[in-house]
């Protein structure tokens, strides 16, 4: 039987991106939070105007509002 | 360079309710299958749509719905285009408290007075919280909740 708690994913509170584990892969910070609301997922950020308009250049998750 | 960017195009895609996200994760694991060509840059999933992804792509629809048939949760591309000008204001949301100011009537909906109502005291944008005092309490104990823990009941603009 699968754990009945959803996992709660961690967000960087300076890149916004979701991070497995206990800092971010980018930033190296560990100052995360798992207040987070809208997710956004970059595919292609080289074409995607929604990477450019928030200055987003890596693919991944990321988190729309942090708190 | 330019045009390229210009050519991307965005659709809505119905979903399982509270699937959102997954749906989202989905669409980039089908994308980066190996015997797939259709291209999506990135999908949206704002927190104020419950019920539907907003997908990225160069692609025309039938190509986004031939995606989704493989993607699980994801119910149905609905009919039409729409342009990042439309669909940008999800990505800058709106802070907790706007809309609330001193004096609004709220009702708290989560905490332990979750149900009560209260007017509001004090808003700080800043924190995103708000301060209030409940209706029914005998004594007028000021209390701090957060902005997304209420609900507006009357904005109390009926002051002629």
């Amino acid at each position: 039987m699968a754990s009945a708690k959803k996992k709660q994913h961690m967000v960087c509170r300076d890149c916004h991106r979701v991070v497995e584990g206990t800092s971010c892969s980018i930033c190296g910070t560990s100052n995360l939070t798992a207040d987070w609301t809208g997710y956004l997922v970059i595919i292609d950020p080289e074409h995607s105007e929604v990477a450019r308009r928030m200055n987003i250049t890596l693919p991944g998750r990321y988190a729309l509002k942090v708190r | 360079m330019e045009n390229e960017h210009r050519l991307t195009r965005i659709f809505a895609v119905k979903t399982t309710n509270r699937a959102e996200r997954s749906v989202a994760d989905n669409i980039d694991k089908a994308v980066r299958d190996a015997d797939n060509d259709i291209r999506v840059m990135s999908v949206i999933v704002p927190d104020e749509l419950k019920g539907y992804v907003l997908v990225e792509t160069d692609e025309p629809i039938a190509r986004v719905q031939e995606l989704m048939e493989h993607v699980p949760s994801a119910r149905t591309v609905l009919p039409g285009v729409t342009t990042l000008e439309e669909v940008g204001h999800y990505l800058i949301p709106k802070p907790a408290v706007s809309g609330i100011d001193e004096g609004t009537i709220v009702e708290l909906i989560n905490g332990p007075f979750k149900g009560e109502k209260a007017v509001v005291k004090r808003v700080d944008a800043s924190k995103e919280e708000i301060t209030v005092e409940l209706y029914e309490s005998v004594l007028p104990i000021p209390i701090t909740v957060r902005g997304d823990h209420v609900r507006v009941i009357d904005r109390g603009e009926d002051d002629s």
